[in-house]
């Protein structure tokens, strides 16, 4: 089920959320500015999962052009990716 | 330790054949105590390389090459891997494992995973593969997978696969060489034989090979060459031309699909000193000029390939026992 309304702030706790319930590395180390792929906490698998939840909790379209290293390197990082794609959405 | 380009190419490749072939001979006699070898052949150049030295170690008469088509098989891999026996004088059983796969599902599961993606997709005149983008080797970021569906017209269509589709193309694709795997040690132990793996260096390092699939063998002659290094123990070994001049398909979709598309992402010459430099720890300074690349790009690949080492870990570790 996909929401409407989001701030940074919430943008930024759901992601933090899904990615320290979807990483395998330690959990506690994770938080809005650490480098996602760069440490290992995600893989190809990963990924592809972090789109798809992006995709259906905030209903955004990731084209191919958007995979690149500085949408997705932290979770602040994803926060103004997310951002950017809400804001021309709602243009 | 300095790269350069001909870093790879043997001195005095007649010399490292002898070694092999010395291996080979050792561990089926006298380690696995074994009268000979079965080798999987598909008519592309390593498991040629693989069974050429094989041939050339133990006798023709003490190989079996098994040829192991399904439906979406290439028909030019069973005529080169014929033509492939015929120069080394090894005997040929072909094993159509195409109902094997149709009882354990393979096809109807990989082609539900594959209608959820493209409703339209049709098995019966579509054809589908899947792959990576060749620019994601410089993003920085893990490689995405794309679904391709190639309608009757010719034309094709991708989109980035969901997880749950992925897992499931590649599961039930992996049915394909986990049956080979199955097959190959039917006539091995029919015979009293030994299942020699045609991996190489970079699928075994990178993690392209499936777990008790083609990763199933009892011995992998090629395991330590990369991929220019077994060109050059087919040339010196006699494989046949048009073998060498294949371009390396994955040969397990219905569409074709190189190698390169599918997993690598580079050319077989760039890939090799890429993985030499990153496992000799050669700087990105140093690699960069050797390449025609920047030290962000080697970098980056550098990071690619750390990271194919760390999430491929799991395919070659063997059962756990505590």
């Amino acid at each position: 089920m996909s929401d409407t309304n989001y701030d940074s702030a919430g943008i930024k706790s759901s992601v933090l959320n899904f990615v320290i319930d979807s990483s395998f590395g330690d959990k506690e180390k994770i938080d809005e500015t650490t480098f996602l792929f760069r440490e290992g906490y995600f893989d190809s698998m990963g990924f592809v999962s972090l789109i798809a939840f992006l995709e259906e909790k905030f209903s955004i379209q990731t084209a191919d052009t958007d995979l690149v290293e500085e949408n997705f390197e932290t979770v602040n990082a994803i926060t103004d990716f997310v951002q950017k794609k809400l804001t021309i959405k709602s243009n | 330790m300095q790269l350069h380009k001909d870093i790879l190419v043997f001195d005095n490749v007649a010399s490292v054949c002898e070694n092999i072939q010395n291996e080979i001979r050792s561990q089926i006699f006298s380690v696995l105590h074994r009268r000979g070898a079965v080798v999987g052949i598909s008519g592309g150049v390593d498991s040629s390389v693989t069974l050429a030295l094989a041939a050339t170690a133990l006798g023709p008469d003490k190989v079996l090459g098994l040829m192991l088509p399904e439906r979406d098989s290439s028909s030019e891999s069973a005529l080169l891997a014929q033509k492939l026996a015929d120069t080394f004088g090894v005997k040929t059983i072909t094993e159509d494992i195409t109902g094997a796969l149709e009882g354990f599902g393979c096809y109807r599961r990989r082609d539900e995973a594959v209608s959820v993606v493209f409703p339209e997709y049709d098995p019966k005149t579509y054809k589908m593969k899947i792959g990576i983008r060749q620019s994601g080797l410089k993003t920085g970021l893990p490689p995405v997978f794309y679904l391709t569906i190639v309608k009757p017209d010719g034309s094709e269509e991708s989109k980035i696969l969901p997880v749950n589709q992925y897992a499931q193309i590649v599961a039930a694709s992996n049915f394909k060489q986990r049956s080979r795997m199955s097959m190959l040690y039917y006539h091995a132990e029919r015979l009293h034989y030994a299942v020699v793996g045609t991996p190489n260096k970079h699928e075994v390092e990178q993690g392209f090979f499936v777990k008790y699939g083609d990763g199933g063998a009892d011995l992998m002659p090629i395991g330590n060459f990369y991929k220019t290094q077994v060109y050059q123990l087919a040339k010196h070994l006699g494989v046949p031309e048009e073998i060498i001049k294949r371009t390396p398909t994955t040969d397990t979709y219905s569409a074709e699909q190189t190698q390169e598309e599918f997993f690598y992402q580079l050319p077989f010459e760039q890939m090799d000193l890429m993985w030499y430099a990153f496992e000799n720890n050669i700087s990105a300074t140093e690699v960069a000029p050797v390449m025609d690349m920047s030290a962000d790009e080697v970098e980056k690949i550098f990071l690619s390939f750390h990271r194919k080492q760390q999430t491929t870990d799991y395919l070659r570790r063997g059962p756990i026992h505590f």
